[in-house]
């Protein structure tokens, strides 16, 4: 348990970490790092159950998350020169002051129906959706489309570590689908980024402002 | 059977796309396979009314009153989406408006956009038939995918900016959807060996949830799906995204994608109204509802693009929809038709504002002057259209909407008050814009009459249906529609 606990802990800072990194380089290492805490939380289910479909699915998240999406935002921040990134519209302190309420209010009564499903693993369920809760304010506060894209990709994470421990995992053919939906949408969010950096010179999102008509 | 041949025939006009380069060739297998849709539509939906409200095919596939009305709806606009396709793209590429220089770079983006709308098509029925609601999921998922590159077909900026938008706005909303999903199926307990869940099961198990559960969870599916509809506040991706994707794009996504996702939420609702009563859901749609009405009836006076307009407008029907589920009975009967005359006066609306662009040139509404006098027949579509839509006697959505706004009068007066006020503010926002574009001088440079016969058509079909439709209900089409009633 001990050993879980510290799995969702690491996802849980490198969400935290995605929030004060300045650099793109460190917010893509960091959600490699998360994916990686969720395949081993896959391997620790694989462990306790035995099901050698779920080694298959360990090693298409371990290929496409940890290591194909994090090269693809690599190979787009070098060819771009897109070194820096830490345009946000709450300034560091107040982030943090919203993040500690974020947590606490997943960590509150209000949502105990939802993090006491499985009441032994309460504590590990508030803290996955706790860091949902962070990888959303990611989405709304971060201006770069890099940290959008990379902040719906953590939501993912932290919805597949809380349904690991509410006990809500899916059938084999099922999880191939979402994952193969979710690689399929790793590439189209990719190459929009490409495309918008090649219409708008840049990747932050407040510079696109031709929508006015 | 029926249902993988709809499948098989979409595929295997995106296939055509792929792998032929003659467009002829491209646009007649996307012609077959949309007629095939519609026809094998048609027959599901008798089959389904005829064996009491339901049809299960293979494993994967079951059909219900409601699947089977959504069904229809999206065949129908599908089928016209993809002629109007035809005559709209042929027509762009001869002005030049697809903005590429190169004759092979312009059949490239075509085949592309055949292959897309296909792809979409296969996707919106899988999540239309599927019988699990992850497989749902997946399916609706992957209608954003296949979307998303529709939007920013013109490849300029500010349709990319829409293209971006929708792409973000919507991954978040079906991200929460998932989670909404995945805390329905915590009455089974799962594990992975369990294989799939389908809707029945997790009806039949609705009693051994929490309601507590079932109340957050219907939260989640609410936003997540209710983006794709279009509820307010999640609506912003939906004007952008209908003013920047081709006519027949937009009118797939009011008329086909839309009534889709409301019927998930749906689906989820019976299950939530059995273990968590009916008011929970009742205030949301109230809340949702009223909001979307709110926010599109302020919102239209200062719209600048007619396309927007538009898109103002299905954010209201949504919210009339939403009304009409919320108080059920009657108004439960008054909101599927509304769907369905929504869904064909509004894809109807989408073409008509495609005549118009390729006329004009322009999507703003201060560039649209005389449009009578240079396209009368659209023109007058357009304005038949505008009061159709915005709820004008004697066609079908006056009956709709007054039997909604009667349903809610009996158990809260104040909501009908603010629906009604609203949506009679939307129709003077709405005729101000379209009285501007409809009548007055023409510019000069604009040459008089209309652009290809097959560019009205579709429309001039679809309002027809829909008119036919207002005083005539099938057999057929009234046995699922009280199917709805009953169940949902």
């Amino acid at each position: 348990m001990l050993y879980l606990q510290l799995l969702l802990q690491i996802v849980f800072l490198t969400a935290v970490f995605l929030h004060i990194t300045k650099k793109n380089f460190g917010a893509v290492l960091a959600y490699s790092i998360q994916s990686l805490m969720i395949v081993l939380l896959l391997l620790n289910s694989f462990l306790e159950t035995q099901n050698t479909s779920l080694l298959w699915i360990m090693f298409i998240v371990l290929v496409v998350k940890v290591i194909l999406a994090p090269l693809f935002f690599i190979k787009l921040i070098r060819k771009n020169e897109l070194i820096f990134s830490a345009a946000t519209y709450l300034n560091t302190p107040l982030t943090l002051v919203v993040l500690a309420v974020l947590t606490a209010m997943a960590h509150s009564y209000k949502f105990a129906p939802l993090t006491g499903i499985i009441p032994v693993n309460t504590g590990l369920l508030s803290l996955a959706f706790s860091t949902m809760l962070l990888s959303l304010f990611l989405i709304i506060n971060r201006k770069s489309a890099l940290s959008q894209i990379i902040g719906i990709l953590s939501l993912e994470n932290s919805i597949v570590a809380f349904a690991i421990f509410a006990g809500l995992e899916q059938s084999f053919a099922l999880q191939m689908g979402i994952l193969f939906d979710i690689s399929i949408w790793l590439i189209i969010a990719t190459s929009f980024m490409a495309m918008v950096y090649r219409h708008f010179g840049s990747l932050d999102a407040t510079l696109m402002k031709k929508l006015t008509d | 059977m029926e249902i993988l041949i709809i499948l098989l025939s979409f595929s295997l006009a995106a296939l055509t796309a792929i792998t032929v380069r003659n467009k002829r060739i491209i646009e007649l297998s996307s012609l077959i396979a949309s007629f095939v849709g519609l026809v094998t539509s048609v027959l599901i939906a008798v089959k389904v009314s005829s064996a009491g409200g339901s049809y299960a095919s293979f494993q994967f596939f079951f059909v219900d009153g409601l699947s089977a009305i959504v069904m229809l709806i999206v065949a129908f606009v599908g089928f016209g989406a993809t002629v109007y396709s035809i005559a709209y793209l042929r027509q762009e590429t001869a002005k030049n408006i697809i903005g590429l220089s190169n004759v092979s770079k312009i059949t490239s983006r075509i085949r592309e956009y055949f292959i897309l709308l296909n792809l979409f098509m296969v996707s919106i029925f899988l999540a239309i038939v599927a019988n699990s609601p992850i497989l749902a999921w997946i399916f609706i998922e992957a209608t954003t995918l296949s979307t998303a590159f529709l939007i920013s077909f013109y490849n300029k900026p500010s349709a990319m900016e829409a293209a971006w938008k929708y792409l973000i706005v919507n991954s978040v909303g079906i991200l929460l959807a998932f989670l909404g999903t995945l805390l329905y199926f915590t009455s089974f307990h799962t594990g992975m060996e369990n294989g799939i869940i389908t809707w029945q099961m997790l009806t039949n198990n609705a009693t051994l949830l929490n309601p507590m559960i079932v109340k957050i969870a219907f939260v989640f599916i609410l936003i997540g799906y209710g983006t794709k509809v279009g509820f307010a506040p999640m609506h912003t991706w939906k004007p952008d995204a209908y003013s920047k994707a081709p006519a027949p794009i937009g009118a797939l996504f009011s008329g086909a994608l839309m009534p889709a996702a409301f019927m998930l939420i749906l689906k989820f609702k019976i299950i939530t109204d059995s273990v968590a009563g009916t008011s929970f859901s009742q205030t949301l749609f109230i809340i949702f509802g009223l909001l979307s009405i709110l926010i599109a009836a302020t919102i239209i006076f200062v719209a600048r693009n007619y396309k927007r307009v538009l898109a103002y407008s299905s954010i209201e029907n949504a919210g009339i929809m939403a009304l009409g589920f919320g108080f059920g009975g009657l108004g439960i009967f008054a909101a599927i038709l509304h769907m369905i005359y929504h869904s064909l006066i509004k894809s109807a609306l989408f073409f008509l504002s495609g005549n118009i662009l390729l006329k004009y040139s322009s999507a703003k509404i201060s560039n649209v002057k005389g449009a009578i006098s240079v396209i009368p027949i659209t023109a007058i579509l357009f304005f038949t259209g505008f009061f159709i839509i915005t709820g004008a006697p004697p066609f079908g959505i006056f009956f709709t909407k007054i039997v909604i706004f009667s349903a809610i009068v009996k158990t809260n007066l104040w909501v009908a008050a603010v629906g009604v006020a609203l949506t009679i503010i939307l129709f003077v926002g709405f005729f101000k814009h379209i009285t501007s574009m409809v009548f007055g001088e023409k510019p000069a440079d604009i040459k008089n009459g209309e652009d290809s016969v097959w560019l009205i058509l579709p429309p001039l079909v679809f309002m027809a249906l829909a008119l036919y439709l207002s005083f005539n209900l099938p057999p057929f089409l009234n046995n699922l529609i009280n199917y709805v009633v009953l169940h949902y």
